[in-house]
């Protein structure tokens, strides 16, 4: 099992989640994050006031998927997030060793 | 001892059957009253029976011993899983010893039975002390029935004992009942709205109106002086008999005492039309509406007893302090309400029957942020259901609702006006969306509520209570026609309540019949009508673009045209967003609807003069211009006037303005300069037609300031044809023009004299000490140059400390450097003054030195 955590644009948050509930993903916890990794902000003044905009707003996906589908989301997300431009995100993914649900204590890809 | 001659395995088997007699009789259509008392029948018969059997069967008599029935079952409302609540009471300490083990054969036989017995015991003496730590057990004792046993017991209890210490215990159990009650409110977030309401427990409930009855009870009150009219009470009844039908529902679906009226359980409920008695089958949503109007009836009744004088008892020394002070009267303007303990009371109710009165009083609550009272919404609510006082003016004109929307605590009018039943006589169209569910895991409030908690929300950001509306302060503040904003709050979601695709379809419909009834302008009725019809656009955008593309900010902009109708729509927005559930505006939604409003609002200001009118595509506007213009004005001088005057002049002028601007135009010929200066609501406007000239802007600053008047806010634009129109909104600081009215016909000469020559500005300013008091508030200056946002222009824009003067000060700086103002945009933010100006020196761009060179200047001039 991989946990697949993707910073995406909020403004591709839709096309995403669209995408993967085509390819049959629907559970994923979402959140609203802001960061940055490159893609620096920048200064907005307004009435006076500057705004330094430097924590961009970001969603966060975060799905536990069995090992035959990573590569399949993997490409899903990417396909869908993309717009080419700087501050398009990244995927981390990393190795579960064990899910278990709590309900009836199953384990394994079984819990996911 | 003899043994029983009625076995429990024939008991037992008995009283199930009658249970499942009751329940099928139940689901046949029997009402949930006719129910509850069967149920309690049953239960009495069992709880006699068993305690005689017992007492027989231990050869004792019932002497010194007696059975009482508490809480919801002594008050004979028991539903199918609630618990027997039995209070044992002895006559001495010396018979309960003895009753000891009868009673626990008593209650292990009621079990095994299968009722669950939740039982107390008390002596006779004991229930004349008052527990402390345990307010439940004496509230539950005002419920008492007695069951069985030693009856002169129970009269000793009923007609001795409890009288006297009820009555000393009264003020502890009014404030614990008081205190129970309102945690429970708040353990539920103080609303009714849940998405799986527990029909007992949530504001709303069953437990609400054990809480009125008790709280009546304790206040003694009579039935000749209830604090209820007869209409109430059957609204009451018909909402206790809905809920009740509810919760015995869910106890007969949930095999126990379950009253979390879920998902799946709405489904069935609504299926059966239960609590309706028509047996025709409804959605979830369309009975979870009729649910929620029961529980606001209930919720409502409780929060009138709950908000009357406060039961704490008070000591000889705070009754003495009471006595001694005289009660604080705010009188205000009217004679007929006053403000008292910071809310709004009527003090003549027979002026309730003209309805002007009436609504002085919510205009006045909106105006001034004080409540009206309990009593007060009472006595409105009393004239308008009594026919017997016939109402006078009960027509609503839109000039006095314009008051109340307008205010800054509209809700604190509307609320009250809703539950009144005033605002759908007003506003007929919102009665679409009363209790409407939208059935998701969404929203979580009915339609109705969600509306008026988006006005509540904008109310509040005078105070917000979080960080999310911080940015938003400044915006509501300032924000022009507030009326319209709230109108179109109030609109925005009553198309939900049509049979129509898109709500917002239906919602236009309402608008155009809402605004045929209140007369609403044009320009108002096409305001709203934008702001309904792209009510769900920023929050689209938000969420759905990318809002630091430059490609999006220009694209909305577009979408919203112009600066004043951003601000509302922003407003709009983060309501509308914040009145789904109490989660649904994050920090980061918020923060990113503020960042979509500063970027669009200073494209707004960056691109003014990019987007220039070209007045012959202007058919609809000509004709209306032409209309208000009267005789003689042909479309081809009309369209002269107009052309090449920035797009922003049509979103900061009505027609009948421009037509008056027009009017002035036209006399240019006669006088080379043409003023007008009329009263607003927070001082003047002065508008000023001429042909363009050099130190112009500054000269008539100049003038302003040397009459001691302090510009608030002001635009200046120029046509294809050089004629400038300036308009300034300024304050009287000494009240000269409006303490002596023929003086603006002398402050009119004045200006003209100057700008024509005739005489010196200087000996004007000389008379003025410019510089006023020290502010309060410093704000330091920026001074920032933008050549890229104008083709033709170099933006200055300049944020500074605001003071009488000011802009004489920087028009004169900018003139003194040979720049010519194309555009300039005036505002003024308490101390802060905003100012962006549209600059050219000969023709073209200021070259770089020339900025540095007046950004010095400025500086110096500006400290």
């Amino acid at each position: 099992m991989v946990k697949l955590e993707a910073i995406i644009q909020p403004s591709r948050f839709e096309s995403v989640k669209d995408a993967l509930r085509e390819i049959g993903v629907e559970g994923m916890t979402v959140t609203e994050v802001r960061g940055h990794g490159r893609q620096k902000g920048h200064t907005e003044v307004y009435r006076g006031r500057e705004y330094t905009v430097d924590l961009l707003p970001k969603i966060k996906l975060e799905m536990v998927l069995p090992d035959n589908l990573v590569n399949r989301v993997v490409d899903t997300i990417l396909k869908s997030a993309k717009t080419g431009k700087i501050g398009d995100g990244k995927i981390f993914l990393s190795r579960v060793d064990e899910a278990i649900r709590i309900r009836n204590e199953e384990r394994g890809e079984n819990a996911l | 001892m003899r043994e029983s001659p009625t076995p429990l395995s024939v008991l037992g088997p008995q009283a199930e059957a009658e249970r499942q007699k009751i329940r099928q009789q139940f689901e046949a259509g029997t009402s949930a009253r006719e129910t509850l008392l069967a149920l309690c029948d049953l239960a009495d018969h069992h709880v006699r029976q068993i305690f005689d059997e017992v007492l027989r069967v231990q050869d004792r008599e019932p002497e010194g011993l007696c059975l009482l029935a508490l809480g919801g079952y002594g008050r004979r409302m028991l539903f199918p899983y609630s618990d027997l609540d039995i209070l044992f009471l002895f006559g001495s300490e010396r018979t309960e010893q003895e009753f000891r083990p009868l009673i626990s054969e008593f209650s292990r036989t009621l079990w095994d039975l299968g009722f669950r017995v939740s039982s107390a015991g008390r002596t006779l003496e004991e229930c004349k002390r008052i527990e402390e730590d345990n307010a439940e057990f004496h509230l539950a004792l005002l419920d008492r029935r007695f069951l069985a046993g030693d009856s002169t017991l129970f009269e000793k209890l009923d007609e001795k004992v409890l009288p006297g210490s009820e009555k000393q215990a009264r003020p502890f159990l009014l404030a614990q009942l008081h205190k129970l009650t309102r945690d429970r409110l708040t353990r539920y977030g103080n609303t009714i709205f849940h998405l799986e309401p527990n029909v007992k427990d949530s504001p709303g409930g069953m437990r609400d109106y054990q809480a009125i009855i008790w709280l009546r009870q304790l206040s003694e009150e009579k039935k000749g002086i209830r604090n209820i009219t007869a209409a109430e009470e059957e609204l009451c009844a018909s909402a206790v008999d809905f809920l009740s039908a509810t919760r015995c529902f869910l106890h007969y679906s949930n095999g126990r005492n379950d009253n979390t009226l879920t998902y799946e359980l709405q489904e069935a409920a609504a299926a059966r039309a239960l609590g309706i008695g028509d047996g025709v089958a409804r959605t979830a949503a369309d009975w979870m509406r009729q649910y929620f109007r029961q529980a606001r009836t209930l919720n409502r009744h409780l929060l009138r007893y709950l908000e009357q004088k406060a039961p704490v008892p008070l000591t000889l020394r705070q009754r003495l302090f009471s006595a001694a002070r005289v009660s604080k009267y705010d009188a205000g303007d009217s004679k007929y309400f006053h403000i008292r303990d910071g809310l709004l009371e009527v003090t003549d109710l027979s002026a309730l029957s003209d309805r002007t009165v009436t609504y002085s009083l919510f205009a006045e609550a909106a105006g001034t942020g004080t409540p009206l009272s309990r009593e007060a919404e009472r006595s409105i609510g009393y004239v308008l259901i009594h026919p017997e006082l016939p109402p006078k003016n009960t027509e609503m004109c839109w000039e006095k609702l314009r008051e109340i929307l307008g205010s800054d605590y509209p809700g604190l009018a509307l609320r009250p006006m809703q539950r009144l039943g005033l605002l759908t006589e007003i506003l007929p169209e919102f009665g679409l969306i009363d209790s409407l569910v939208v059935r998701d895991f969404y929203h979580r409030y009915t339609v109705d509520e969600h509306t008026l908690r988006t006005i509540e929300h904008l109310q509040e950001l005078a105070d917000p209570p979080d960080e999310r509306g911080a940015h938003f302060i400044q915006l509501w503040k300032t924000v022009d026609r507030r009326d319209l904003l709230i109108l179109a709050l109030l609109l925005h979601d009553v198309g939900k309540g049509m049979p129509v695709g898109n709500h917002v379809t239906g919602s236009l419909a309402a608008l155009d019949s809402a605004a045929k009834r209140l007369r609403l302008s044009p320009e108002e009725k096409a305001e709203i009508r934008s702001l309904i019809e792209h009510h769900l656009e920023m929050s689209a955008t938000v969420q759905r673009r990318d809002i630091f593309d430059p490609a999006t900010v220009a694209g909305f902009a577009e979408s919203v045209t112009n600066l004043e109708r951003l601000q509302r729509l922003c407003l709009l927005t983060y309501a509308d967003i914040h009145a789904v559930n109490p989660e649904a505006l994050t920090p980061w939604k918020a923060e990113m609807l503020w960042q979509l409003f500063v970027a669009t609002s200073n494209y707004f200001s960056r691109t003014l003069d990019r987007d220039r009118l070209h007045a012959h595509d202007e058919v609809s506007l000509l004709g209306r211009i032409k209309a208000c213009a009267g005789d003689g004005a042909s479309n081809e001088e009309i369209e002269r006037f107009l052309d090449g005057f920035p797009r922003r002049y049509l979103a900061a002028h009505s027609p009948q303005e421009i037509a008056a601007h027009f009017s002035l135009y036209r006399k240019l010929s006669e006088e080379p300069v043409q003023t007008q200066v009329t009263p607003t609501q927070h001082g003047f406007a002065l508008t000023l037609l001429t042909p363009d000239r050099p130190v112009l802007f500054a000269t008539i600053s100049g003038v302003l300031a040397g009459w001691g008047m302090n510009i608030n806010k002001a635009d200046a634009f120029a046509n294809a044809a050089g004629i400038i129109l300036d308009t300034f909104y300024f304050t009287d600081l000494h009240r000269t023009l409006e303490l002596n009215p023929s003086e603006i016909a002398r402050f009119r000469k004045c200006l003209e004299d100057v700008l024509n020559g005739k005489s010196a500005l200087e000996p004007l300013l000389k008379g003025r000490v410019i510089r006023g008091r020290t502010p309060k508030v410093t704000v330091p200056t920026h001074i920032n140059f933008d050549d890229s946002s104008s083709a033709h222009c170099t933006l200055l824009e300049i944020v500074t400390q605001d003071h009488p003067g000011l802009l004489y000060e920087m028009g004169s700086a900018l003139a003194r450097q040979g720049c010519n103002i194309e555009v300039a945009l005036i505002d003024t933010e308490g101390h802060k003054a905003i100012d962006v100006f549209y600059l050219t020196a000969q023709g073209k761009k200021l070259t770089p030195q020339k900025q540095e060179l007046l950004r010095e200047v400025l500086q110096g001039t500006l400290g």
